[in-house]
């Protein structure tokens, strides 16, 4: 009988730990587990074989390190580990009712942005082991001791797009219910199942006991069968060897309350051996089982966020999207990254739950665009995105790389639509978005809206996406054109939830386009809409008066407990109708500190660091009709040249120097805004790169920062830059001048690589380079024209060489 | 889980840059104190150690199956007879918020920098109390901690400590091919135990063979 058949419907039984049993065996400290499938397979045959006796029904390979980073054999190990599994299984005779995992723990190595590997190349190392081990025959895929949901996407997505074989994964968590890189059981349950394996678990960290907290979670949110397999408790260290002190007897005994929880499926990890499988499944078999039910949760998660759809209305952040927005679109087209990421800070700080991505402009490449902002704004922000685009590929490539369950906005009623949208939800998960309009075009009417909502609905059931996954747009469309519109929409979003027990979203603010003080009707609509069931506002929550509906109307409704939220927000407020709180300190750290007394000159904020108050005081220039070039000559310079100067003799440190760039960074965002489309002048294009393999940038970053302010171009080709990109980029716009940093010594050596290299393919290029172990005799012995102890001496190079005047 | 120890001012300062007796101003103590108040609010710090009987001869140390050449750790650990190695982190939370700042403030992200590097050490310094609690009881004193690119403690040893302690699994570090740790916010290091107390020892930077050039060290 095939394991889908019976996953879920009757007790099943894993195997318990491999490597601690090898490590008996005589298995060395250093040595790779997986060698013995060639060296000594008969003892790791032994080892399958005493699990299968002792009635295990799913019994791992050796294969659980067995990645292209510690073999160049990979395909050899994993096929010698199916075969051995195999033979073992045939052995005890259960080549009935007994299966072959083909077993993958994590590769070790921290995926990117976190760490250096990316996420295409995790999947490629994954999908080598399984296909290998589909090949040999085995039965299914297990995926086990993950601590990074992101890599335990990787090796989902492997596993589906190797083969149909069923996919289990189990995750450890500490003891707070948190993976190692943050993520809680909730979000891990959720992008999993929306990924949609067969089984989902927990094993190894500890014993059984610590155990029971992390299954309760699981089992009040997970819809699919659970998987339990602990160590024999914690590990300790006796002499030189491991012990575990939990034996079969006391494992079986807290595995029997922990089967009564809710659990389809259980076995061991470290520590635990044949004897404890075979207590285990004495004790578990007799029970009464009971199959899997559907949870009813909706959840959209970040790789350490879980935000539930449904008990209260959730904000999703409307500022990342170029409709309409000259600075934003401008921003697309210099590929300002910074300046996208700056626009989804705020609405974090602002109070958004969700930020929505939407990234198109018809005359750039879209799917790469999605692709990079989703990669950084998950680098820099915990909160889940909602990825917001027509273009089908933009939207794939968006939810491959995104580390979670993502909200996908959207899909609609036209059946061309549903067949290239909903396969893409069905494979890598997600809420969706759905639109009810179809065909025949928008409906103006509730009852009509209602009736594509059920075909989404019903298509949804087709493609195997659960309802709970769904979220219907109410399509708020401006009054000003059609007075009934607003009544419409309301309707719509009332029935979804009345007559679907739905969830559904709303883009407030279309419903006052063409209308005066537009945040009045938009915010009166917000509350009558939440009044009538809605479950996601897109809007932008850095304008006061939207957070003040949703706090109010959260407060009122008893969805913030002792009006905590509201109190936070407002202890400030003056009943003049100004604001105090939340939303006003959204800049950052730096503009937020520094106000009062009387008002500085440009120059004067500039000094001291105060962020607000030079953007404020170069709008006041621009407002009086002084040229922005002008400004930034006789101001702005001269007042980072003080306080560069002060640096350079030692009157002023670091922290002043970069609040001093930050505020005329500030200043000269009021500039780029008032000119966005016009062509700006500048000094010079540089490159700034931190070189191959090392991973510190941040004296790299502040560089980029000065030179910036003193009018560079500067393409950031950000850290861990192989040699080959940074010649490319170079020759690609005959760049003049390359910075390159590197913080150790054992990274300097690349720094090398790239200055030969540039040598031999681009030999005008000058190289300018820093960090922590440079010193000026070590740049000359790797050959680099310059050496800069900071960000100022590099500014001052720089200008050396594009021959400015300083 | 919080860091469970307090990131002190005077240590964020020192790593920021500032020399000497400077004025505060409103700006920075406030920069700090947030940075300091995020960091003990999202680190989640873990640690793994494991204890191994040493021998030291010569320049060469001797621990577990490896065998390490270094003139500066044979004079550290001479006179032990046990050594704990172990590897901490104050987590990925640090590494997020100096990106996260460098988008909005390279002022701020700086200062985010050099609060992660106090928390650490902080948080090394609470463990190596642990450690010396725990062994001073079974009458074995403890060295200052030490650690691979210390003086000319090779920093290939990395790969030893990773082995030995099997960090990635435990902490979720990871060693990358250039042998630097993500989450940067690393540490490893192993501690001498011995059955003499030695007098005043000398650590930190007094010890170190950079602290004549290195701009971060504790001087005047």
């Amino acid at each position: 009988m095939a394991l889908k058949d019976r996953l879920g419907k009757e007790w099943l039984f894993c195997d318990g730990g491999t490597g601690t049993i090898l490590q008996e065996m005589g298995l060395k400290g250093g040595e790779l587990p997986e060698t013995w499938n060639l060296t000594r397979p008969d003892d790791i045959k032994s080892v399958a074989r005493a699990y299968f006796d002792a009635g295990c029904n799913i019994v791992n390979t050796n294969t659980f390190g067995a990645n292209s980073f510690k073999y160049d054999n990979v395909e050899e190990i994993v096929t010698a580990a199916v075969n051995i599994c195999k033979e073992a299984r045939h052995e005890a005779g259960r080549d009935g009712d007994a299966y072959v995992a083909i077993d993958i723990g994590p590769t070790g190595k921290l995926l990117a942005p976190m760490g250096d590997l990316p996420f295409n190349e995790a999947v490629r190392i994954f999908s080598e082991i399984i296909k290998a081990g589909v090949k040999a025959g085995g039965d299914l895929v297990l995926i086990e001791t993950m601590s990074d949901s992101y890599e335990a996407k990787a090796a989902v997505i492997a596993a589906h797009e190797s083969c149909d074989l069923p996919v289990i994964v189990t995750t450890v968590y500490d003891e707070s219910g948190k993976l190692l890189t943050g993520g809680s059981v909730e979000g891990t349950v959720a992008m999993l199942e929306g990924l949609r394996v067969d089984a989902i678990g927990v094993n190894c960290g500890f014993g059984p006991d610590k155990m029971i907290p992390i299954v309760k979670r699981i089992a009040a949110c997970c819809s699919l069968p659970i998987v339990v397999n602990p160590n024999a408790g914690l590990p300790r260290t006796e002499g030189n060897k491991t012990v575990f002190d939990v034996g079969p007897e006391e494992f079986s005994t807290i595995m029997k309350e922990i089967a009564g929880l809710g659990v389809h499926v259980m076995g061991g990890c470290c520590g635990t051996t044949p004897a404890h499988m075979s207590a285990l499944i004495k004790a578990v078999s007799p029970l009464p089982f009971k199959a899997p039910v559907r949870k009813h949760g909706t959840y959209v998660t970040s790789f350490s966020e879980c935000v539930e759809i449904g008990p209260k209305p959730v904000i999703i952040g409307e500022r990342i999207n170029p409709t309409g927005k000259k600075r934003f679109k401008q921003a697309l087209r210099d590929n300002d990254v910074d300046y996208i990421l700056t626009e989804g800070l705020k609405q974090e700080e602002a109070g958004a739950h969700i930020l929505d991505v939407n990234v198109g402009l018809p005359e750039i490449d879209e799917p790469s665009m999605m692709e990079n902002i989703v990669f950084k704004l998950q680098s820099v922000t915990t909160l889940p995105l909602q990825l917001d685009s027509t273009n089908i590929e933009a939207l794939e490539r968006g939810m491959r790389i995104y580390n979670g369950k993502p909200m996908i906005n959207s899909v609609n009623g036209k059946k061309e639509n549903i067949e290239a949208v909903m396969p893409l939800v069905a494979k890598y998960g997600g809420v969706l978005v759905g639109l009810p309009l179809d065909e025949d075009g928008i409906p103006e009417t509730s009852d009509g809206r209602i009736a594509v909502a059920k075909k989404i609905y019903e298509a949804a059931d087709e493609y195997g996406i659960p309802r709970d996954d769904i979220v219907i747009d109410g399509l708020a469309m401006t009054i000003s054109s059609d007075s009934t519109s607003a009544i419409a929409t309301l309707d719509t979003v009332r029935r979804i939830r009345d007559e679907y027990n739905g969830h559904s979203i709303l883009g407030v603010s279309n419903i006052s386009f063409g209308l005066p003080a537009r945040e009045l009707i938009n915010s009166h609509f917000l509350t009558m809409a939440m009044q009538n069931g809605l479950s996601c506002a897109i809007i932008n929550p850095c304008n006061d008066h939207m957070m003040a509906s949703y706090r109010a109307y959260c407060a009122l409704m008893n969805k913030d407990p002792q009006c905590l939220g509201f109190i936070g927000a407002y202890s400030e407020y003056k009943s003049d109708g100004t604001f105090g709180g939340a939303s006003s300190g959204a800049a950052g750290a730096a503009s937020a500190s520094g106000s009062g007394g009387a008002k500085l000159s440009l120059s004067e904020a500039i000094e001291r660091g105060v962020t607000g108050r030079a953007a404020e005081a170069m709008e006041e220039n621009i407002a009086e009709g002084r040229e922005p070039l002008e400004v930034i000559n006789a101001e702005l310079i001269p007042a980072l040249d003080k306080v560069g100067q002060g640096f350079e003799k030692g009157t002023v440190f670091l922290p002043q120097l970069l609040m001093s760039a930050d505020a005329a960074k500030a200043a000269f965002e009021v500039v780029k805004k008032a000119m966005a489309g016009k062509p700006r002048q500048v000094k010079g294009k540089v490159i700034l790169a931190t070189v191959k393999g090392d991973i510190h940038d941040i004296g790299k970053n502040i560089v980029k920062v000065m030179l910036e302010n003193y009018g560079y171009d500067v393409i950031d080709l950000g850290k861990d830059v192989p040699p080959e990109t940074i010649v490319d980029a170079a020759i690609k716009d005959d760049v003049k001048v390359v910075g390159l940093s590197a913080l150790m010594t054992t990274t300097v050596v690349s720094m090398e690589e790239t200055i030969k290299l540039l040598r031999v393919k681009k030999p005008d290029t000058k190289v300018v380079v820093g960090g922590a172990v440079m010193t000026q005799e070590y740049a000359d012995q790797i050959g680099a024209d310059a050496y800069s102890k900071d960000a100022m001496q590099t500014v001052r190079y720089c200008d050396e060489v594009f021959g400015v005047q300083s | 889980m919080p860091l469970g120890v307090s990131i002190p001012v005077s240590e964020v300062r020192r790593y920021m840059g500032f020399r000497g007796p400077v004025e505060s101003s409103p700006e920075t103590d406030a920069m700090i104190s947030k940075a300091i108040s995020s960091l003990e609010k999202d680190c989640s710090p873990k640690y793994v150690s494991r204890a191994f009987p040493v021998k030291v001869e010569g320049f060469s140390v001797y621990i577990a199956d490896i065998v390490i050449e270094s003139r500066a750790l044979a004079r550290n650990l001479a006179g032990c007879t046990e050594c704990v190695l172990f590897a901490a982190t104050a987590g990925p939370a640090c590494d997020m918020l100096v990106k996260r700042a460098s988008v909005t403030s390279s002022a701020y992200a700086s200062c985010c920098q050099a609060a992660g590097a106090a928390a650490i050490e902080a948080y090394c310094d609470l463990i190596n109390d642990k450690i010396k609690e725990e062994y001073e009881a079974k009458g074995l004193y403890t060295r200052p901690r030490f650690s691979p690119g210390y003086g000319d403690l090779k920093l290939s040893h990395q790969k030893d400590w990773f082995r030995l302690l099997d960090i990635t699994k435990n902490t979720g570090v990871e060693l990358t091919d250039s042998l630097l740790m993500v989450p940067t916010k690393s540490v490893t290091a192993v501690i001498g135990l011995s059955p003499n107390k030695l007098p005043c020892v000398k650590q930190g930077c007094e010890a170190c063979t950079m602290s004549q050039t290195c701009a971060f060290s504790r001087k005047e």
